[in-house]
């Protein structure tokens, strides 16, 4: 089975947001709710300043609060590693909201808990995510880990990736690769 | 320097998490003082095992007081379901690494017991209230069963206790919420609310004095326990230090959590005192009736207990929500 992942090249993301409005059009989000960010970050005192713009989705972690949070297995891992949400079966109790620690889940108008699907109905088609397609940066990048000669493999091999909060212990499927810039997410 | 703008944020977790209100507080509350409520009626009723059986159940209005604390409060959180409807499916499953799910199971099994527990202790003289005759003949077979009832009970109201707090310190990304103090603590507090229930509602001034003796010792534990949770957090790592940021911060726009723990320690050791003046002024003994002055006086260090119980909930509640294991 694959193991999707996505990588975010912070250096090449130009802060359009043109992710941020494909993804409210794929996935019909409802007004003032969004399934992904860019986070735009200072750093540094004046005239010695750094900024990092930073895109941030669900991570479809390994190991998914979410999912251990949600009392009907309306949150589960699908066959291709990432995590979904069955809508018919939560309750919309907001207990993986709570969960995540990443707040990367909002509650749908319609009362169910809802997120970052890595655009599944795309991927069964052979497609990317749609916030993929549209980076004009080529910022985000998706592809399976479990095969080597892809380009999500080779960027994370060669720049050292890292994940979000490290230390929650998720092991998040979201990578960033930073070539010059370090500092914390 | 730090300065952060996040295009495309959602209102429930930005800038900080508005996704548990005062109906969890109600529940957690309410699930609470059920817990506690049954515990300590199982101890009044358990503790002279000599007496008839018919004759055991001392405590015979607290059960249906649990009851009723439970099931009002239970509804709460249906109310904050955002598919309440869809919650069939709660009983369609069972998740044991989620709490809400051994909330839906635990709840329903504590009612279960609480209407046997009811049953068990409805006075011979009173069955005749009971409409049907089945009923009649339940609470003759509960009331033979009483002591394991009241056991089972004990039980039910040990875990109900827990649980209010476990279901919280699952949550690993709420640094406040996430550590194993918490349900120890609610588990304290719970308690004495139903001891502090109990003193309101007993006839008997043996009962009454009885579980004052019992709260003072719950209550020292509790403030013990608060004591804990807090050094437990300063001594931890960073967003678990920052997380009690506002309950110590008298000029920040969380002040009022600063004001909650104020009022904790006002309330709760003012409770104490009232009680551990009342066990100097009987010196350890009951002599007939109590007069009125010193059942209001009883009454009123019970309800500041229950007050304390409930602002301590409210304030881990949406305290917790302030805090994140991200910075921002």
């Amino acid at each position: 089975m694959p193991k999707y992942v996505m990588v975010i090249d912070v250096e090449k993301c130009i802060g359009c947001m043109a992710c941020v409005i494909a993804c409210k059009k794929e996935n019909n989000v409802p007004p003032e709710h969004y399934r992904t960010r860019v986070v735009e970050e200072v750093r540094g005192e004046f005239p010695h300043l750094r900024m990092e713009l930073r895109s941030e989705l669900c991570n479809h972690c390994e190991y998914a609060p979410c999912i251990d949070a949600c009392p009907t297995r309306a949150s589960y891992r699908a066959k291709d590693g990432t995590v979904q949400i069955d809508k018919v079966k939560c309750i919309g109790c907001k207990a993986c909201i709570l969960a995540c620690p990443y707040d990367a889940r909002y509650s749908h108008p319609d009362g169910y808990a809802d997120k970052c699907s890595f655009c599944d109905h795309r991927l069964k088609e052979g497609k990317t995510p749609a916030c993929v397609e549209t980076c004009l940066g080529k910022s985000r990048i998706f592809g399976d880990l479990e095969d080597p000669k892809s380009e999500v493999s080779e960027l994370i091999k060669k720049y050292d990736a890292s994940v979000r909060l490290e230390f929650a212990g998720t092991r998040p499927r979201v990578f960033y690769i930073k070539k010059k810039f370090a500092g914390g997410m | 320097m730090i300065e952060i703008s996040i295009t495309g944020t959602n209102a429930i977790t930005f800038p900080y998490l508005e996704v548990w209100d005062w109906r969890i507080v109600v529940y957690l509350f309410l699930g609470g003082l059920s817990a506690g409520t049954l515990v300590m009626c199982s101890i009044a009723n358990l503790r002279i095992p000599k007496q008839p059986v018919e004759e055991l159940a001392q405590c015979f209005k607290a059960p249906f007081i649990a009851f009723v604390s439970l099931a009002i409060g239970a509804p709460f959180i249906l109310l904050d379901l955002g598919r309440p409807f869809n919650s069939f499916w709660l009983f369609l499953t069972f998740q044991p690494l989620s709490l809400m799910s051994w909330g839906a199971w635990g709840v329903a099994a504590v009612l279960l017991g609480n209407v046997f527990y009811m049953f068990a202790v409805i006075p011979p003289d009173k069955r005749n209230l009971l409409k049907f005759a089945f009923f009649v003949k339940v609470a003759q077979w509960a009331a033979s069963k009483m002591r394991t009832i009241a056991k089972i009970n004990f039980a039910l109201g040990i875990f109900l206790g827990i649980y209010t707090g476990v279901l919280l310190s699952s949550f690993s990304a709420i640094p406040l919420w996430n550590n194993a103090t918490l349900p120890i603590l609610f588990l304290v507090s719970a308690l004495s609310s139903g001891a502090a229930m109990i003193v309101i509602i007993a006839h008997k001034p043996e009962i009454k004095f009885l579980f004052t003796k019992i709260d003072i010792w719950l209550i020292v534990a509790e403030l013990v326990v608060i004591l804990l949770f807090f050094y437990g957090l300063y001594t931890s790592t960073a967003p678990y230090k920052k997380a009690i940021e506002p309950f110590f911060s008298l000029t920040s726009e969380h002040f009022i959590f600063s004001m909650a723990l104020i009022a904790i320690f006002l309330l709760l050791p003012l409770a104490l005192r009232i009680k551990l003046g009342e066990l100097k002024e009987f010196e350890g003994e009951v002599h007939g009736e109590f007069t009125k002055h010193q059942i209001f006086r009883m009454n009123f260090a019970a309800i500041l207990v229950l007050t304390g119980t409930l602002i301590l909930r409210a304030a881990i509640v949406y305290a917790g929500q302030l805090t994140k294991l991200s910075s921002y």
